[in-house]
């Protein structure tokens, strides 16, 4: 069961709604709208639509400085002002509530948690923009979660909060609930769109970006569920008091799934908080043990060595220290978890996972993980290192989608900082954790293998 | 001016016509040099092996869609050897080249033993299709709907899709066979193979799995329980 862990009492919740007292009453029906009315949920959607406008709320939001929380970090406001330019009659709106990274609950309990903020949230953002017409996905295995999400769409859409008289201003909005599965790479939001259009899921070029050019070819704004959520916040509190929250570079809260030795849960956090932070929320590790890495952001994480725990947890600060913020999933391992095993596991899913579009994505990341699997099995070449060191630049360097820019970080990041391990499998032929068994074999018998 | 001076407006096209004798060639080499090549040219594509002797070509299409006169065609077995694809419009050329990709294959046309020409009745595929009024853009759906009937995808229900909606056959495979929830393989088949995939973890449903309001765990695909796997061995389960 996926846990909400709670941060310090000064933590602000914007995402998920503050956990009740354990008085004994059970928790409220989260799909009833009823009680989320009563506890404030569609009071955005109203000042944005009776009070505001949609300029004025598109204006609020870049003001918020909300950035995307389905791992880029993209603002928000200026995405929604791409989409509004562009010349068309109809535009769309997609909350991705995909959830790619199977290690991640974080998007699937907001929406178990808080469905109507997304629901509101996907309302304003198809208000400003001029959607008619908006599509709340998820994955599909789930039934009785898909129907939940149905009924609560289909509860707005009865009491006129959606449907065809957005809230009496005329407007029209249809929320579909719609499923995907089958392929890690539908996170991405060029996939997504192509799924919900019936073809193969394999990235698009950009620009033309889908705020230009989405679904069905017309200006499509995509966003995350969790983005979404922040939006009703924001327009009710205003857009000072979002931006005062976080980091000034990466304003508000996000949702990060905390994984260690000891303990796991999802917990809503402000940007900018320090790692170290995150893991002493489910506990650090075990007593007797060190903390060896963090990874970081997914299957193409970073892995972060135990120094760096004092690193803000936002977007520029991760990526500067080789990390990302990606589907927020956060893992951390003690000394005896050897860290090029998993960078080599984690490089097999992302090889595994690729569309196979582009060559450098489909061949190289293989290729990268080959050597990974020569390194933890005593079979290196000499000439894997720098082989390695090149093939991750070129691979990342040559990439039509995030997922192979990003694809190579778990071993650039162990190269960056586990130089010392890495050089025990290679050159002393051991594994500090004991997990490989790098012997070395006759160079004979290796060429062959 | 174009107006008060008749004519100006051909004078002006044909003094850049002019103008262009003058400037010097852009093509290079050519007609001045004329390329040599061989008597039997026949600017014939040619697929090539790599050092392990196995096709190069991984059947992509990417050639085929890019080429702008469409005179890339491809018939043949996928290189998992279990269906066999053409790629271009249905019911033209490429079909015929399937069919005759398949017999230089020593197979016969339809093969019974080969699983996926089995005869079916097509009943079923042509409610979904009506269903889901011809439309390609619902393939998924369609999909998703003949598989939930026949438990896998036949390869004459992907025929008659592609026939119905206009979609071309290539794009239906390539949807079928990106999607890993979408098999080629019978239910049997494709248990078995599973069952060879890495075995999975406590702890991988933990996250991804049971929620606050106590849904069931979702199933993960064979890479999606490695992830998960290298992940819990990482944290130590099972230490
Ligand atoms: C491999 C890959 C997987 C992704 N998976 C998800 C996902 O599961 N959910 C999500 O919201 N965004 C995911 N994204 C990011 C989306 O492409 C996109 O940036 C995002 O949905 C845009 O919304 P935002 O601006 O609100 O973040 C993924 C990107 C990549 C490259
Ligand atoms: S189908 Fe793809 S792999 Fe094959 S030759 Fe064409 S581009 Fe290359
Ligand atoms: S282009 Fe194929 S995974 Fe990015």
């Amino acid at each position: 069961m996926t846990r909400i862990l709670e941060g310090p009492r000064d933590w602000p919740h914007i995402l998920l709604r503050e956990t009740p007292t354990p008085t004994g009453a059970s928790a409220p029906d989260p799909t009833d709208l009823d009680a989320a009315v009563r506890a404030g949920a569609f009071d955005g959607l109203k000042r944005a639509v009776r009070d505001l406008g949609p300029t004025a709320t598109i204006a609020t939001i870049s003001e918020a400085r909300l950035r995307g929380r389905g791992g880029a970090g993209f603002p928000a406001g200026e995405k929604w002002r791409a989409c509004v330019e562009q010349r068309s009659q109809v535009r769309y709106v997609v909350a991705n509530g995909y959830g790619a990274d199977p290690a991640s609950g974080t998007d699937r309990l907001l929406l178990e948690t808080n469905p109507y903020a997304v629901i509101e949230g996907l309302a304003i953002a198809a208000f400003a923009v001029g959607a008619t017409e908006a599509w709340l996905v998820v994955r599909a295995g789930d039934d009785a979660f898909v129907r939940r999400l149905e009924s609560a769409v289909g509860q707005a859409s009865d009491a006129g909060f959606v449907g065809p008289d957005l809230l009496g201003s005329g407007r029209e909005l249809t929320i579909h609930v719609a499923t995907v599965e089958g392929a890690y790479m539908l996170g991405e939001e060029t996939v997504l769109l192509k799924a919900l259009e019936g073809r193969r899921g394999q990235p698009e070029q950009r620009p033309p970006y889908p705020a230009e050019r989405g679904l069905f070819g017309r200006p499509t704004v995509v966003q995350n569920v969790a983005t979404l959520a922040a939006v009703p916040w924001i327009v009710v509190h205003g857009a000072a008091a979002f931006a005062a929250v976080g980091s000034p570079s990466s304003p508000g809260t996000v949702l990060v799934a905390v994984r260690g030795p000891r303990g796991e849960g999802v917990a809503e956090i402000p940007l900018g908080t320090p790692l170290r932070a995150l893991v002493d929320l489910v506990g650090g590790v075990e007593a007797g043990h060190t903390l060896k890495a963090l990874l970081v952001g997914g299957p193409s994480g970073g892995l972060l060595p135990a120094d760096l725990l004092d690193t803000p947890y936002d977007f520029e600060s991760l990526r500067a220290a080789g990390a990302h913020v990606g589907s927020g999933s956060i893992v951390a391992v003690d000394e005896r978890a050897c860290v090029v095993d998993l960078a080599r596991l984690l490089t097999r899913f992302c090889a595994d996972e690729a569309c196979g579009k582009t060559i450098p994505c489909r061949i190289g990341l293989r290729r990268v993980g080959e050597i990974g699997d020569r390194i933890t099995s005593g079979r290196s070449r000499p000439t894997d290192l720098q082989l390695l060191a090149d093939l991750a630049h070129d691979v990342a360097a040559s990439g039509l989608c995030d997922h192979e820019r990003l694809a190579t970080l778990p071993f650039t990041s162990g190269m960056r900082y586990f130089g010392e391990e890495l050089d025990d499998h290679l050159v002393r032929s051991s594994c500090p954790a004991g997990v490989c068994h790098p012997i070395a074999v006759p160079a004979g018998a290796a060429a062959r293998a | 001016m174009k107006n008060i001076l008749p004519g100006l407006g051909i004078a002006r096209g044909m003094a850049l016509t002019l103008n262009r004798f003058f400037q010097p060639k852009a093509t290079i080499r050519y007609p001045e040099a004329p390329v040599n090549e061989a008597s039997r040219f026949r600017g014939r594509l040619q697929l090539l092996y790599d050092e392990y002797g196995t096709l190069k070509c991984e059947t992509c299409f990417q050639c085929a869609q890019a080429c702008p006169i469409e005179c890339i065609d491809m018939g043949g077995v996928d290189t998992k050897n279990r269906y066999h694809i053409h790629w271009g419009p249905p019911e033209t050329y490429g079909e015929r080249r399937e069919e005759s990709a398949l017999r230089r294959s020593g197979r016969t046309v339809p093969d019974a033993a080969y699983i996926h020409f089995d005869a079916i009745d097509l009943g079923p595929v042509d409610a979904i299709l009506e269903e889901n009024e011809y439309d390609p853009k619902r393939m998924l759906p369609i999909l998703e709907a003949v598989q939930a009937t026949y438990g896998y995808l036949p390869v004459a229900a992907l025929k008659r899709i592609s026939h119905t909606t206009g979609a071309w056959y290539a794009m239906i495979y390539g949807t079928a066979t990106y999607y890993g929830h979408l098999s080629f393989e019978p239910p049997a088949i494709r248990a078995a193979a599973d069952a060879g995939a890495p075995v999975t973890q406590s702890g991988a449903a933990a996250t991804g799995g049971p929620t606050p309001t106590g849904g069931p765990t979702p199933t993960f695909r064979a890479s999606e329980r490695s992830y998960l796997g290298a992940l819990d061995a990482a944290l130590g389960a099972g230490r």
